[in-house]
């Protein structure tokens, strides 16, 4: 062994790590050596001196403190992040994988013939900002010379079946949405209009009832096959007991062009005017009230509405339309 | 914050390290701090010899963590769990060191009467370190001048170093955490004490 090597061999063994046969050569060599004693005995007194520097253990503040910043910077991560380890988690658990059947049925559904099903699909529903279960029954069914009903949008929560009626494009679905769902399907269709009806009452996200209460709404408006028993109905549902204000105001957008024609939308606009419990709702209803100013009911509501109303906008409003049409006798 | 801290003081508890890690990777928070926890003294131990500042090694603390729980999905049990935290935080000292050199090393050079390079960091210690080397030196100066001797390694050669003198990790350890062999730790190693062994002479 030379010395070059052996110097580099002590600092190996100097911190404990040459192999148990070439320690034994080294100190062969040391011991004969004193070029390489002293060696050793400076690499010794260099890790004594490096100890003046010695290690210490955090403090706790430090070690608090730094956990505090982490926790924070975690915590204002971005949401995308959540929801691709919700998603995630979501692929790991199979429970929650009994909504892909969903997805599963809805494709079959497409495979209606001639019927009022077709391939379609239907309108984007937004279900993806929330994490909440939502539970809608859809039944799919063909249209003309079915002697099956229309189906019955009562809620069901938190059951999940299929029901594929044999030898036949029929099916029937029951899902629970915990998953989001992606369909189209054109506005025609009656039973996209079914299902935008049942979203309008079923769907706990008022984004999903806007929605869907937006687009029969502007059917309604635009004159398309806006009958009374159907989409005329859900929206004057969603006026009367949606939860939500936007919604209720789309609904009572979407009924205006009605107010002249239909007696029971007029009569649903009243009812808003004077129970709702929104001030813009009111106003609106007022100004939808216009072409049917003078019959005698809508007076009534008036004069209640400028007496009674909290808002003194629209009791002023109120007032300025009953002065502005003569009395019909 | 006090339940969460429950929570993961159980899981801490009952969870080996594994499926803590896979809870972890699988979006659990929970999960995600008790790794923390488990780690983060190691962490900062390191970062605070390395650096020789709290607020770095603070910095240092979040910029690994952060990391950890970015990549966490990367993390395929091929290596430890411990080495894989602690690459990232040598990666990140490492980043730190090389900084540090680029601010300082323009300090001047000064030569003195025989021609030789005086270290001016230490000149400007404290004079009795040279004159009566007998003496029993001022702890903390000491511990100052080896400091300023560490800071004169190249940020491989003092980061093996550290991890091998104060931290006592194994070279082959140390080899997989630089992303290196054994072997090559091992000559660093060798040409750190070697530098510093140069640069400490004369303070027997």
């Amino acid at each position: 062994m030379n010395c070059e090597l052996a110097h580099e061999r002590i600092v190996t063994a100097a911190y404990g790590e040459l192999a148990d046969e070439q320690t034994h050569e080294l100190e062969r060599h040391v011991d004969g050596c004193p070029e390489c004693r002293k060696e050793r005995e400076q690499l010794l007194a260099l890790k004594v001196l490096a100890d003046a520097y010695p290690v210490v253990e955090p403090e706790a503040n430090l070690i608090a403190r730094s956990r505090l910043r982490l926790e924070e910077a975690l915590d204002a991560l971005p949401p995308k992040r959540w929801f691709e380890r919700l998603g995630q988690r979501l692929r790991n658990n199979f429970a929650s994988l009994q909504a892909a059947p969903v997805a599963a049925c809805l494709l079959v559904a497409m495979g209606v013939g001639a019927g009022s099903l077709g391939g379609y699909k239907v309108a984007e529903n937004r279900a993806a900002h929330q994490m909440a279960a939502q539970a809608a029954r859809i039944q799919a069914q063909p249209a003309a010379g079915s002697t099956a009903g229309v189906a019955d949008p009562a809620e069901i929560a938190n059951i999940s079946s299929i029901v594929r009626q044999p030898n036949s494009h029929m099916v029937e679905v029951r899902y629970n949405q915990m998953v989001p769902q992606r369909i189209e399907g054109s506005l025609d269709d009656p039973a996209i209009r079914q299902l935008l009806m049942l979203a309008s009452e079923n769907s706990a996200s008022a984004g999903v009832r806007d929605d869907s209460v937006g687009l029969m709404a502007a059917e309604c408006r635009a004159g398309h096959s806006c009958q009374a028993q159907g989409i005329r109905d859900a929206l004057m549902v969603a006026l009367r007991y949606d939860k939500n204000a936007g919604v209720r105001e789309k609904a009572l957008e979407g009924l205006e062009p009605y107010v002249a024609q239909d007696v029971r939308v007029r009569d649903a606009v009243l009812e808003a005017l004077m129970n709702d419990g929104d001030p813009h709702i009111r106003t609106a209803a007022i100004n939808i009230l216009e072409p049917v100013e003078a019959d005698t009911s809508v007076r009534q509501v008036l004069h209640s509405v400028a007496n009674t109303d909290q808002n003194p906008y629209i009791r002023t409003v109120s007032r300025q339309v009953l002065s502005r049409v003569p009395e019909i006798q | 914050m006090d339940g969460r801290k429950s929570a993961e003081e159980r899981m801490q508890a009952r969870a080996p390290e594994m499926e803590l890690i896979r809870e972890a990777q699988a979006g659990s928070r929970a999960a995600f701090d008790a790794l923390v926890r488990q780690y983060e003294q190691q962490v900062l131990r390191l970062a605070l010899h390395l650096t020789g500042s709290e607020h770095d090694a603070e910095d240092i603390y979040q910029e690994a963590f952060l990391k950890a729980y970015r990549y966490l999905g990367n993390f395929r049990f091929e290596c430890s769990f411990y080495t894989w935290i602690y690459r990232i935080v040598t990666n990140l000292c490492l980043d730190q060191l090389r900084r540090r050199k680029t601010r300082r090393e323009d300090h001047a050079v000064v030569v003195n009467h025989s021609g030789e390079e005086m270290d001016v960091l230490a000149s400007v210690s404290d004079d009795r370190s040279f004159s009566n080397p007998g003496k029993e030196l001022d702890r903390k100066l000491l511990g100052e001048r080896i400091q300023a001797a560490l800071e004169k390694l190249t940020p491989r050669e003092r980061m093996v170093f550290e991890l091998k003198h104060y931290q006592g990790l194994r070279l082959r350890t140390i080899g997989e955490m630089l992303n290196t062999t054994e072997e090559t730790a091992k000559n660093t190693l060798f040409r750190a004490t070697k530098k510093l062994r140069t640069q400490l002479a004369g303070l027997r």
